[in-house]
């Protein structure tokens, strides 16, 4: 018998309360952390989805869409551009290296991305197993698509054009994988990387067998969907975009410049369910408040009692903040489960149809910046609980007994 | 052994104060104190157990006087010498029999013996029930807990407040047997506050307010 064991049968003798306080108190912690996990997660997506990308330089339309389908590989293409007019760009003294994208397939949902050798380089990708790929035909797989397609070197595949899923487009041309790419936590995980070429044959393959070819404007007619610029220095982020965007019919984005408006968009959803979350848990410590508050005013007599028996005010005090305490770890617990829980529900259904993994685990830090408001809250609510102990007389209400 | 000297009180805001009449017990004897409602029976009561501070005069227990004692002090020595027997309400409501009365022994800060509290239980009647929710006792069973919960820590005083008052004359005069014969066992004063004649034989000194 100590104070522990009598605070843990007030609780056990009131359970519809214990269960609303810790219910509504873990919701809080969940939400909170919940927020606090995806706003993290989605800043450190876009920061090293980035790599060495100063620059995307495109066709006009859409700058946010340019970015989200160069950059983070989520968006269709704004359009092509030509493949001399951007090498006539990228020999441009500022430039350290511009590496071209081109697009239009996919494979099981996993964009193909026809690039140079360049490519692996702004994202600091190194070959796991395998060699770089040569020839066209010859495919490179980011870690994620050879573990989940479960491709080895050697195979073979047939790509779809466009860039989702499908079986009725197939391309009549195999791809070989030739090297698997160690894990990087970036986008190029998930991507299949081969050849500018590989892309325009295939492409030019299906053009002939459906339709009479013009041979003498192929070689002009070579597009590519982009171009990622990684400059010297980065005097040349003012002036060169300005250059591009002013003297041709491309335009040139800052993707920082976009993902970090992007950011701001989603932080107002972000700000949304942070102010719910306050919102439940100023709720919850007004319910804990409620339940040691009547606990203190429905048992006064058994709190008299207990100073008949001896109980300083101090150790009737101690029985309440237990129970609290008490109250907070539960629901602490039962928090973080349930945005386990609900975050392994959520990313299991948006997998299938996105392939985005952003989610990141929480650290110690956030966790403990949650805990300690949690805990700040509850132990108000506590006080203003306990404040009718120190005013209680006991003979007053020992001799209103009936 | 106890002593009142010229005890006065008076409550906030009332213009009525109470004399008492002083009162002195040795070891072993017992008190009746008999009264009508409103006299201040249980103003006397809560003197005696230091729960009321008095205008004027002194409470002595063993020679120990009570108004000298700090807040702190007076916890712990209410809690180690005396017993309270109330007229209804006995035990905490989300204790068990065992587990109240371990929490007597707890707070007054006394080793909790098993084989001690299981003997009482059985003298009184109530072993069957040590696992018992409180709300479950019957109005007799209650108040014999309570006579279990006024003795289980060896205490030099009982003080028991309308002990009688609802109960039937069998019960009446089982709980005032048990009340005197505990008493007896332990050694402790036994001092009942009552308008209950019913049990006026019982006492040898009887004090009228």
């Amino acid at each position: 018998m100590n104070i522990w064991s009598i605070s843990l049968q007030n609780i056990r003798s009131k359970p519809l309360y214990t269960f609303l306080s810790i219910f509504t108190l873990s919701l809080s912690i969940a939400l909170l952390l919940g927020v606090q996990q995806l706003k993290t997660s989605f800043k450190n997506q876009i920061e090293n989805n980035l790599g060495k990308i100063d620059v995307v330089v495109g066709a006009k339309g859409s700058p946010l869409q340019l970015v989200l389908a160069s950059v983070l590989h989520i968006d269709n293409p704004t359009g092509n551009i030509s493949y001399n007019e951007a090498k006539k760009i990228s020999k441009n003294p500022m430039i350290k290296s511009a590496v071209p994208i081109s697009y239009g397939d996919n494979y099981k949902g996993f964009r193909i991305v026809g690039t140079t050798k360049d490519f692996t380089t702004l994202y600091n990708a190194e070959l796991e197993s395998g060699y770089r790929n040569e020839k066209s035909m010859e495919v490179i797989l980011g870690n994620t698509v050879a573990q989940e397609l479960n491709l080895n070197l050697g195979d073979t595949f047939l790509s779809a054009h466009g860039l989702v899923e499908n079986t009725i487009a197939l391309h009549a041309d195999k791809l070989t994988v030739v090297g698997i790419l160690k894990p990087t936590q970036k986008v190029i995980d998930r991507l299949i990387i081969t050849n500018l070429e590989s892309i325009w044959e295939v492409h030019h393959h299906d053009e002939e067998s459906h339709e009479e070819h013009n041979h003498e404007n192929h070689d002009q007619e070579k597009e590519i969907t982009s171009l990622l610029i990684n400059f010297k220095s980065p005097r040349a982020l003012l002036t060169f975009p300005r250059k591009i965007n002013k003297k041709t019919s491309l335009q040139a984005i800052l993707p920082i410049y976009e993902l970090n408006k992007l950011y701001e968009y989603t932080s107002i959803g972000f700000k949304t369910i942070s102010w719910i979350a306050y919102l439940i848990l100023i709720i919850s410590c007004v319910a804990i408040f409620m339940s040691l508050y009547k606990m203190v005013k429905e048992r006064s007599f058994d709190l008299a009692i207990l100073r008949t028996y001896g109980a300083t005010n101090f150790q009737l005090i101690k029985t309440v903040i237990y129970e609290g305490l008490t109250i907070i770890l539960f629901a602490f617990l039962l928090g973080i489960l349930l945005i386990k829980i609900g975050f392994y529900i959520l990313f299991n259904y948006m997998q299938t149809s996105a392939r985005i993994n952003i989610l990141q685990e929480l650290s110690f830090e956030h966790i403990l910046q949650i805990g300690l408001l949690i805990f700040t809250m509850v132990i108000l609510s506590i006080t203003m609980a306990i404040y009718p102990i120190l005013k209680m007389n006991i003979s007053t209400i020992l001799s209103n007994e009936k | 052994m106890i002593q009142t000297e010229n005890l006065t009180f008076q409550y906030k805001k009332s213009e009525q104060v109470f004399n008492f009449p002083d009162i002195s017990i040795d070891k072993k004897e017992n008190l009746l104190v008999l009264g009508k409602s409103g006299i201040g029976k249980t103003t006397f009561l809560h003197l005696l157990a230091g729960l009321l501070k008095p205008v004027n005069g002194k409470v002595l227990i063993n020679k120990v006087n009570l108004n000298a004692l700090k807040i702190n002090k007076l916890d712990a020595f209410r809690g180690e010498n005396i017993g309270f027997v109330f007229q209804k309400k006995h035990a905490i409501q989300s204790l068990n029999v065992l587990e109240n009365l371990e929490a007597r022994l707890f707070f007054s800060k006394k080793s909790i013996n098993k084989i001690a509290i299981e003997d009482l239980l059985e003298q009184l009647d109530l072993l069957e029930l040590k696992k018992s929710k409180i709300s479950d006792l019957s109005e007799g069973q209650l108040q014999r807990l309570g006579i279990a919960l006024s003795v289980i820590h060896n205490p030099q005083v009982i003080l028991a407040d309308e002990p009688t008052s609802s109960l039937d004359d069998e019960n009446c005069k089982i709980v005032i047997e048990l009340l005197k014969n505990q008493a007896a066992i332990t050694n402790a004063n036994l001092i009942v506050i009552t308008h209950d004649q019913r049990i006026k034989s019982y006492f040898q000194n009887t004090i009228t307010l």
